[in-house]
């Protein structure tokens, strides 16, 4: 029986400095040009279609944030209207971007963890891709069209609801399949996530969204409950499950994956790795009422709320022990592997959105900035700080993996991770000053059409920082299509070749 | 090196005692138990915080509560659809309740006021870039909202709301200004029924037609007073109807600030600021909003007006940008202006015949036109002016939430006036207000539930029908 535990990937090339990231000088070997065992085909069409999304999304965001400073700036085209690219921004970066790379990195990484020669089906995995992708340019198409559910994080009309459930089973009939193939039989951390998320998202999207209520399909009222504060008590619970259920546990699942591997050190613990897995399916589910916290809804339903906000503390802690303590003694890589400083820096993000995220959901704090643009902030770090920095990362990675090259520039992804990581910190940095000048001055009685003038400086920073993020994306998008179309490390290597040969001549056998 | 990082491998950083590296036999994970495990402990928590609630939280229909009228369900529909709960939250909060705020905020949300099927999807929110909007019926009259939908700064110059022209029809922006005007249950409809009558009262006293409707204010001429249909009673003050809008403490009121430079540049930024959308960037009444109203926005460029109109005092202006003119498109700015910048503007407005609104003029001392009373005003003041005859000096609080609601649109009048609108048989006074009021609440409130009731949507008892609105919040 193979030790997982002790060899945290397996079936994938051993790293060496240099041939992951295009640290120079590239190994003059056989080995690190050898084709990868695993097609990878699925994984390929999810990550690639991922890195066009991110931009897309990114610059829905880039149109707010002008918005916010000039709104007039697109005041003549409806499909540009704030309030219609508002939820195609959320629901492009948490259902184009975010997910797709998340499957993207789940079917690169689940055959290796489980000793298979790729997916169960790599065909459907490519289908399931293209259809996604579909299923994204019409919700999308119809949000900007004013064909939208209106429920925040459940915008998309009934038809694209089910088109999403269609693909999402298949990927998870696929996941199964595979993971029934496995060879290697006890399961590693990351995998035990990635049975279980995707089949808690698949339940979370189908009862979140109401699917038994199309009501008017092609907009409101569908999808959603006959009354009003019962249908927003379940909205938030699956919005928040958006997060806790998907987004989270992948990201946990991703980074147990990545530290260990890239580290080529065994995960610290397993009995960590069990609490931080029953902790999130236990005390993540409940506490979706924080989100409306001051609203009449029932308070025994906010306490569980508060206290499972509080609670998550427990696996979030675990975790961050687990990842620390793998760490140990590795930290030079940080400096040196470009997914590897990715990865972490997501992972700081991760742990200060917990933390910030309790102290939100306790009422004195709900209070004063509830509604603000601090709530603002505090999305933008779980989504941008933590798993957008993460999924560059591991884009960066995996690419490199696939197509067994070091990436076209080391230059380029220094700066890829430099722009994404100041734009990001600025950003977060002037949206929670926002909210907090928002929130003392409403608690003063000051309405809100006064406190707009004030924020104008900070909507004009926040547009320059998301800026760079933009461009952050863009850079990513230069370098792995370079990485694909031009094959720098097998150039560079002929050239060495070349010219060792020219100084002298190869000795005989 | 090879062999430090072998060494690593095996044997790992230092652990506490007990946690064990490698999976025990006992504590193994099989797919089996992360994907049934992880259903099974999902769906707890999925019945404590999602089916319980659900099937055990329904509150009955709040005494505030009122059902939406099937052009209102077609509008909430497209405030949904457009994503307008994005920046406009729908519920008030306890601390959001406080007397500064009670035009935005009169009352704090009750889970009874979520009553019934009309209101799903929920419109709760999770942000304010604009204000909560669940009690916005009848702050504005409809006019004023057409004008800012269509382009939000033309009312408003400080908003970030982005314009609506280009999302909506003719045809869906009256259904959205529907759903706004009535979606805050009784007190809303009592606001708005206030606002429909005082809108009658305002364009039959000036002669003025009806607004257009939909988005054509912003491509038709702007709305101007028929003088020839009107016939002002000879013994009354051809004013006194505008004056019946203005609490009389204020119709002699002198400015308490000196008429200095400071105050005027101060006084000519706000309007800048703030009043340009309708009233124009030269004070004529003409701004790109302008087109919208009826009646049409106030023209401050007359020196006859600023120094000898019976209703241009400086207590008239203060106190029409402090609460807002009732059936006009002057909104209340109270909650927005301190006092003091409030009289600043005042001061400002009474310089602009002087062309003190031209650009790069700073307005002075000299340009302040001096209002006096006309012997004519004096005179019917003399008559007026009497504390006994005025409502708020009364023993006994009013109760009647349609005569409370008449007193704030026509603070001016004591109980026992008996006046005539300027067309000559229109008549004037509190009762007419308040049986008109009740009978426009009856209307809207009778069509919005036998629509409910057509569209087969839960309804509260009949009762609830005939429990009267309140009057929540300072009025």
């Amino acid at each position: 029986m193979t030790d997982l535990w002790s060899a945290p990937a397996m079936g994938e090339r051993t790293p060496e400095p240099g041939n992951v990231i295009g640290e120079a000088p590239a190994p003059l070997t056989e080995r690190a040009t050898r084709p990868s065992p695993f097609p990878d085909r699925a994984a390929r069409h999810w990550i690639l279609s991922a890195i066009f999304w991110l931009t897309v999304v990114d610059l829905f965001g880039l149109v707010l944030a002008t918005e916010f400073v000039t709104p007039e700036a697109f005041g003549g085209i409806s499909w540009l209207s704030f309030s219609r690219i508002r939820p195609s921004h959320v629901s492009g970066v948490i259902l184009a971007w975010l997910t797709m790379m998340y499957f993207g990195a789940l079917f690169y990484m689940l055959p290796r963890l489980i000793g298979t020669r790729g997916m169960w089906s790599e065909r459907l995995g490519v289908w399931c891709a293209w259809a996604w992708n579909l299923m994204f340019l019409l919700g999308v198409i119809g949000l900007l069209t004013g064909h939208s559910q209106g429920r925040e994080y459940g915008e998309f009309i009934w038809p694209i609801d089910i088109l999403l459930l269609v693909v999402w089973l298949a990927n998870v009939v696929n996941i199964l399949a595979t993971v029934s193939l496995r060879t290697i039989r006890p399961i590693y951390v990351s995998v035990w996530f990635f049975i279980a998320s995707p089949i808690w998202l698949a339940v979370d999207y189908a009862i979140g969204n109401v699917i038994w209520r199309p009501g008017n399909v092609w907009g409101a009222p569908s999808g959603a409950l006959e009354g009003s504060l019962s249908d927003a008590m379940l909205n938030w619970w699956y919005a928040h499950n958006l997060f806790g259920l998907w987004l989270t546990p992948m990201l946990i699942a991703i980074t147990y994956y990545m530290v260990p591997r890239i580290t080529n050190t065994p995960l610290y613990s397993y009995t960590l790795s069990l609490i931080s897995f029953w902790g999130m399916a236990f005390l993540y589910t409940g506490v979706g009422d924080h989100h409306i916290l001051q609203s009449p809804t029932p308070s025994w339903l906010k306490t569980i709320a508060e206290v499972s906000s509080w609670a998550l503390l427990i696996p979030v802690f675990a975790f961050t022990i687990n990842i620390l303590g793998t760490m140990k003694g590795n930290w030079d890589k940080f400096f040196t592997n470009l997914p590897l400083r990715f990865t972490l820096t997501a992972f700081f993000f991760y742990f200060l959105v917990n933390i910030q995220g309790a102290f939100e959901a306790i009422q004195p704090f709900n209070k004063l900035q509830h509604f603000t643009n601090f709530v603002v902030a505090h999305a933008h770090l779980a989504l941008l700080g933590a798993f957008t920095i993460l999924g560059m990362g591991v884009i960066d990675y995996i690419v490199a993996q696939v197509y067994a090259r070091p990436l076209f520039s080391r230059t380029l992804t220094e700066w890829q991770y430099w722009l994404v990581t100041v734009g990001f910190t600025g950003f977060f940095s002037v949206l929670t000053l926002a909210g907090f000048q928002q929130g003392f001055s409403w608690a003063e009685g000051i309405p809100e059409v006064n406190v707009l003038p004030q924020l104008h400086a900070y909507y004009i920073a926040r547009g320059i920082f998301g800026a760079m993020i933009v461009v952050s994306g863009i850079v990513q998008i230069v370098n792995v299509g370079m990485t694909i179309f031009t094959n720098t490390h097998e150039r560079r290597r002929r050239e060495t070749l070349r010219v060792a040969e020219a100084v002298a001549p190869p000795l005989s056998g | 090196m090879d062999g430090e990082r072998t060494q690593t491998q095996h044997d790992g950083p230092e652990r506490p005692r007990g946690w064990a590296p490698h999976p025990r036999e006992q504590m193994l994970i099989t797919p089996l138990v992360a994907g049934l495990g992880g259903l099974l402990a999902f769906f707890t928590v999925v019945f404590i915080v999602v089916w319980l609630p659900i099937h055990t939280f329904d509150p009955p229909a709040s005494l505030d509560w009122a059902p939406l009228s099937d052009q209102a369900v077609k509008g909430r529909n497209l405030f949904a659809q457009n994503g307008c709960y994005v920046c406009h939250s729908g519920y008030s909060r306890p601390q959001d309740v406080r007397e500064s705020l009670y035009f935005l905020y009169p009352k704090v949300s009750q889970p009874g006021d979520f009553y019934g099927s009309d209101q799903s999807p929920n419109l709760l929110g999770t942000e304010r870039t604009g204000p909560d909007l669940s009690q916005e019926s009848g702050w504005h009259p409809d006019d004023w909202q057409r004008a800012h939908f269509y382009d939000p700064r033309f009312v408003d110059p400080l908003s970030l709301m982005p314009p609506m022209k280009s999302l909506f029809s003719d045809t869906q922006i009256e259904q959205l200004i529907t759903f706004v005007e009535t979606r805050s249950g009784k007190s809303g409809l009592l606001r708005y029924a206030g606002q429909l009558y005082s809108k009658h009262v305002v364009t039959t006293n000036q002669g003025f037609p009806q607004p257009y409707t939909g988005f054509q204010g912003a491509h038709k001429p702007i709305l101007e007073g028929n003088d020839k249909i009107l016939n002002p009673p000879k013994d009354q003050l051809e004013e006194a109807p505008n004056l019946a809008q203005i609490d009389r403490s204020y119709w002699l009121s002198a400015n308490p600030l000196p008429v200095t430079e400071e105050n005027l540049l101060r006084g000519k930024e706000v309007f800048l600021q703030r009043c340009v959308g309708c009233h124009g960037i030269a004070g004529d009444g003409k701004g790109p909003g302008a087109a919208f109203m009826s009646p049409s926005p106030a023209d401050f460029t007359s020196a006859d007006d600023a120094c000898c109109g019976g209703d241009t005092g400086p207590g008239d202006f203060y106190y029409r940008i402090l609460r807002g003119w009732p059936g006009t498109g002057m909104e209340n700015f109270g909650d927005r202006l301190s006092v003091d910048d409030i009289w600043r503007v005042v001061l400002f407005v009474k310089t602009i015949p002087n062309h003190t609104l031209r650009k790069n003029v700073v307005p002075e001392p000299k340009d302040y036109i001096v209002w006096q009373p006309s012997k004519e005003l004096i005179a019917w003041l003399k008559s007026r002016q009497k504390p006994t005859g005025n409502a708020s000096f009364s023993k006994k609080a009013v109760t009647d939430p349609f005569m409370q609601e008449a007193m704030r649109v026509l603070p001016g009048l004591a109980p026992g006036d008996k006046f005539l609108l300027n067309d000559g048989k229109t008549p004037l006074s509190l009762d007419d207000a308040a049986a008109g009021i009740k009978a426009i609440y009856q209307d809207l409130l009778d069509r919005a539930w036998n629509e409910a009731r057509a569209r087969g949507n839960k309804l509260p008892p009949e009762v609830q029908k005939a429990i009267p609105p309140t009057v929540p919040g300072q009025q």
